[in-house]
């Protein structure tokens, strides 16, 4: 299924936002139910999320790996993760767009799943990853101020 | 009791099931049982690299863990029962746990047996199993493409069989006046059955006997197809079916689960139950349907239909199921051209692998399909030549004198008087007024719909060469002992195996007339491969017409001794006894008469029988009908759409169904208003949705509108009385005609709502979206 969401970060420049993202603390801090996130070679990540959609709940281990890096414009994840109630692949288009107000984030992912998370929480996917999409692009705000600092 | 056969007894098994006196499957508890659980495949298809059970096999309460590889050369591949011939049938076979590759999520990976079953359930997060996941195919009409994935390496173009049936000459088609074309997909559905599946197994080391308590509709296909799977003699295996809730179609086939408990109960010594998930019947349980059908009718301006060509493509799942390949050929093909008479007629059929859960027969088993096809095309053609579908239907139904009719795909309907049933429908909506209030409401701008099904259906399976001749790998006659014991109460062993549908009280009525004593003396056994010798099960209406037709035929040779008896105790001529009532009477002379009990008594202590006559009062018969039965009838179905929400609201629902001889209206009723619920259920809310990777995306409750009782208006059943002339009672098969007839009145009554928008067909089910949509688009708006 395809999911898709942006968040204007409020007076926050490009250049900030890029930082932002590719710091792995700020990312660390900011993955919701984020338990660990190790950068295991270049741009690959061993990650454990601690994920909860609707009825689905579970912990998934996995592979995130950035590719396609386009400084600071785009880059893509591509998400590998298993837990107990399925399977997750993901690939997500990321691109960072510098407007008046500041920039825009958008997020196109196309995600597979497989196991009950398919069976039951296919139906509540698209709404429970608008919110946790909300919540990561939230705290990334605020990381933000915290790499401003720097 | 006399004239118990067509009364509406209340059922004598509702009392004990109604107390929570059943017993089902998981009722059953035995010293020392261990439960199973089943890995399955998450993904469509996947290699396995690698399956780690290290983990599970430390839990302190998993007894075993057993995978594809170390059950290899151990149980033999689950086969297919019906090879339909002639049609280069592919059978991939089934082994009961995937050994290196799954082919559809729900496939079998693990067993796993533990002490307790809620550590067999935790167990299953403790396995772990490396996949490499390839490509899916998942609907039959990609699947066949050129380059789609293929299911199994070495059937081409995943075509599991190409079948063709009758023939329709190009000219006939080219010259016709109209020709009308249609393609319909009949969505996957799921069976659904309030009891899920379940299987028991116990072994006795000392006997070397395995019992199998198992939900099926047909103990004895399962004994005669896990005997060979399992490798053991059906002399040393007993397949019980206990109190069921429901079939419907889904516990016809054999599975692998229940090879893989009867294998496991023997291994370990110990008795193994298993008891079958809701989240995994949908995706373990055969499902039905999966048909794309394409249409095309032919015929003059004035109503006059000349030849049907239809092409079925059907969706036949990862494997062939146990009935699997003869419900888009047989069943469907042979009855393209449903109640009317069309003279030329063709079918060819694609069966298609997919990446997705077999299909197998669902109530009705490609009769509701053929009378989709057929009930839905009748009505866009009456909509093409300006007819009222009535009108059509009425010029081309077969005529009353043309019974024993030959369809043109030469199927022999018994008998039938289709007119019947359609004029007492026709009464009782009082058909030329609705017409009339329609046209007014239509005018105020309110969507009324009327929608007709003349419907036929073929059931009652037998005779048993013709099912040889299509490949179904049994018999199909059936098998009845009925035992009088001294003090004349009886016991009846029948073959047919109910799972819901009142057996018990039904063959008790048609023995209560037989012998003349009350239902209350009367005891049915069925449903144990150790009481009655051989059946072939129940599915497919035949029940009544096949095992129903065997009860009486035993108890009219019960009869036929002890009336020898009553004579020679009367002194008088077995040709001057008459038998009514219980009671043996030498004609003419009051008071030389003998109950049936003093009979009864007399056959069993043998002290003075006619020269030569064994001993008890018992008798058997195996009966093979010479035909199948024809069941026919019309349904008329009364809707209103609601313009702004498309939401479809019933007015009512008439049915006067034709099954022959009826032996309990209340029972018949009952199965009519089931079948209803469920064809309607198929054309208005169920339907199987899965990802195009495969994934089951309508997997509980919550996404599968299965149908409540609060949906239906009151279902006005009656019924005519068409005797068959091919079994002693008379009877028909009801149990599917709701299902066959219901799922076309439905549509058809919604397209004829839509008519003011031009709107012909929307692909089932009918949820007010696409309703809402198709009024959108359609002309006018």
């Amino acid at each position: 299924m395809n999911i898709e969401s942006s968040h204007t970060f409020k007076g926050v420049s490009r250049e900030l936002l890029w930082k932002t993202l590719q710091n792995k603390e700020a990312l660390r801090r900011s993955l919701p139910g984020c338990q660990s996130f190790e950068e295991v070679e270049d741009n690959v990540f061993n990650a454990e999320l601690g994920i909860n959609i609707g009825p689905v709940k579970g912990a998934f281990t996995g592979v995130v790996r950035q590719v396609d890096i386009n400084e600071p414009e785009s880059y893509r994840l591509l998400l590998e993760g298993k837990g107990k109630p399925g399977e997750i692949d993901a690939d997500a288009q990321m691109s960072l767009e510098e407007t008046d107000e500041g920039t825009i984030l958008t997020c196109r992912a196309d995600v597979k799943v497989t196991g009950v998370l398919a069976a039951v929480g296919q139906r509540v996917m698209g709404g429970v990853a608008k919110v946790i999409l909300g919540q990561f692009f939230k705290d990334i705000q605020k990381e933000t101020k915290e790499m401003a600092k720097l | 009791m006399a004239n118990a056969v067509g009364a509406p007894l209340k059922r004598k098994e509702d009392p004990r099931l109604l107390t929570g006196n059943g017993c089902f499957a998981d009722d059953i508890q035995l010293p020392g049982m261990l439960h199973a659980v089943i890995l399955r495949s998450p993904h469509a298809h996947a290699k396995i690299k690698k399956i780690n059970v290290e983990e599970a096999l430390k839990s302190p309460h998993v007894i075993a863990v057993y995978t594809g590889k170390d059950l290899e050369g151990k149980i033999g591949p689950v086969p297919s029962s019906w090879l339909v011939p002639d049609c280069n049938l592919k059978e991939a076979p089934q082994y009961p746990l995937a050994i290196d590759r799954v082919r559809y999520v729900g496939d079998g990976v693990a067993l796993i047996i533990a002490d307790d079953r809620y550590a067999a359930r935790d167990a299953l997060d403790l396995i772990d199993v490396e996949y490499e996941v390839l490509p899916a195919a998942v609907r039959q009409k990609e699947a066949m493409q050129k380059g789609a994935p293929l299911v199994h390496d070495d059937i081409e173009n995943n075509i599991a069989l190409h079948w063709k049936a009758g023939e329709v000459a190009e000219e006939i088609m080219e010259n016709a006046e109209v020709v009308v074309q249609e393609s319909f997909y009949v969505q996957r559905v799921f069976p659904s059955p309030i009891e899920t599946r379940a299987a028991i197994g116990q072994y006795n080391p000392g006997s070397e006997e395995l019992t199998l308590w198992c939900t099926s509709q047909n103990p004895h296909i399962h004994r005669m197809v896990l005997a060979g799977v399992l490798g053991i003699s059906e002399a040393k295996l007993r397949v019980i079916a206990p109190d069921m809730g429901g079939g419907f179609g889904g516990k016809i086939g054999v599975y692998p689960d229940e090879a893989l408990i009867g294998y496991a109960a023997r291994d370990l010594g110990r008795p193994v139950k298993w008891i079958e998930q809701r989240s995994e019947h949908f995706t373990s349980s055969n499902a039905g349907r999966d048909e794309v059908i394409d249409v095309e009718l032919a015929g003059n301006r004035d109503g006059t239909l000349t030849a049907i060509r239809v092409k079925n493509t059907a969706n036949l799942g990862a494997y062939l199921s146990t009935m699997g390949p003869g419900v888009s050929t047989i069943d469907f093909g042979l009855m393209i051209t449903g109640a009317y008479d069309i003279p030329h007629a063709s079918c060819e059929t694609f069966g298609v692998y997919t990446n997705t859960t077999p299909t197998d027969a669902y109530r009705g088993a490609g009769k509701p399909e053929a009378t989709y096809q057929i009930e839905r095309i009748i009505d866009l053609y009456a909509r093409e030549i300006g007819m009222d579908p009535l009108e059509l239907r009425k010029k081309n139904l077969v005529r009353k004198e043309a019974f024993p009719y030959t369809n043109a795909q030469g199927l022999v309907y018994d008998s039938g008087d289709y007119e019947k049933p359609l004029q007492k429908a026709l009464e009782i909506v009082n058909y030329e007024q609705l017409r009339q209030e329609q046209e007014k409401l239509r005018k105020q701008g309110k969507l009324i719909g009327i929608g007709l099904s003349t419907y036929v259906e073929l059931c009652g399976f037998g005779p048993s060469k013709v099912a040889g001749a299509i490949g179904f790998q049994g018999g199909v006659w059936e098998n009845s002992t009925v035992r009088v014991h001294p003090s004349g109460k009886v016991t009846v062993y029948s073959g047919t195996s109910p799972h819901g549908q009142g057996h018990a009280t039904t063959f008790g009525q048609i023995v209560a007339d037989k012998l003349g004593v009350p239902m209350e003396d009367i005891e049915l056994v069925f449903s144990d491969t150790k009481a009655i010798s051989m059946s072939w099960g129940t599915y497919g209406s035949r029940s009544t017409a096949v095992g129903g037709a065997a009860v009486a035929i035993a108890a009219d040779r019960v009869v036929e001794k002890a009336k020898k008896i009553a004579a020679h105790e009367l002194e008088a001529a077995v040709e001057d006894i008459t038998f009514e009532n219980g009671v043996f009477q030498v004609k003419g002379v009051p008071g030389q008469q003998r109950t049936f009990q003093e009979i009864a008594k007399s056959a069993n202590m043998a002290w003075n029988l006619p020269e030569g006559m064994e001993p008890s009062l018992e008798a058997q018969s195996f009966f093979d009908p010479e035909n199948f039965v024809y069941p026919f009838g019309t349904h008329i179905a009364i809707v209103e759409v609601d313009k702004e929400t498309g939401e479809i609201e019933w007015k009512r629902y008439v049915c006067v169904d034709d099954v022959g001889r009826v032996i309990n209206p209340l029972t018949a009723e009952g199965q009519v208003h089931g079948g209803v619920a469920q064809g309607v259920g198929q054309a208005l809310w169920e339907g199987a949705i899965y990802s195009k990777e495969g994934q089951l995306l309508s997997g509980t409750l919550m996404d599968y509108a299965l149908p409540k009782a609060r949906f239906f208006p009151h279902i006005e059943s009656s019924f005519t009385e068409t005797l068959s002339p091919v079994n002693p009672l008379g009877a028909k098969g009801v149990g599917e005609t709701g299902t066959t007839a219901s799922i076309p009145a439905v549509m058809n009554a919604v397209m004829d709502a839509l008519k003011p928008y031009g709107v012909k067909d929307i692909e089932m089910p009918l949820t007010p979206e696409k309703v809402w949509r198709a009024i959108q688009n359609g002309e006018g708006n």
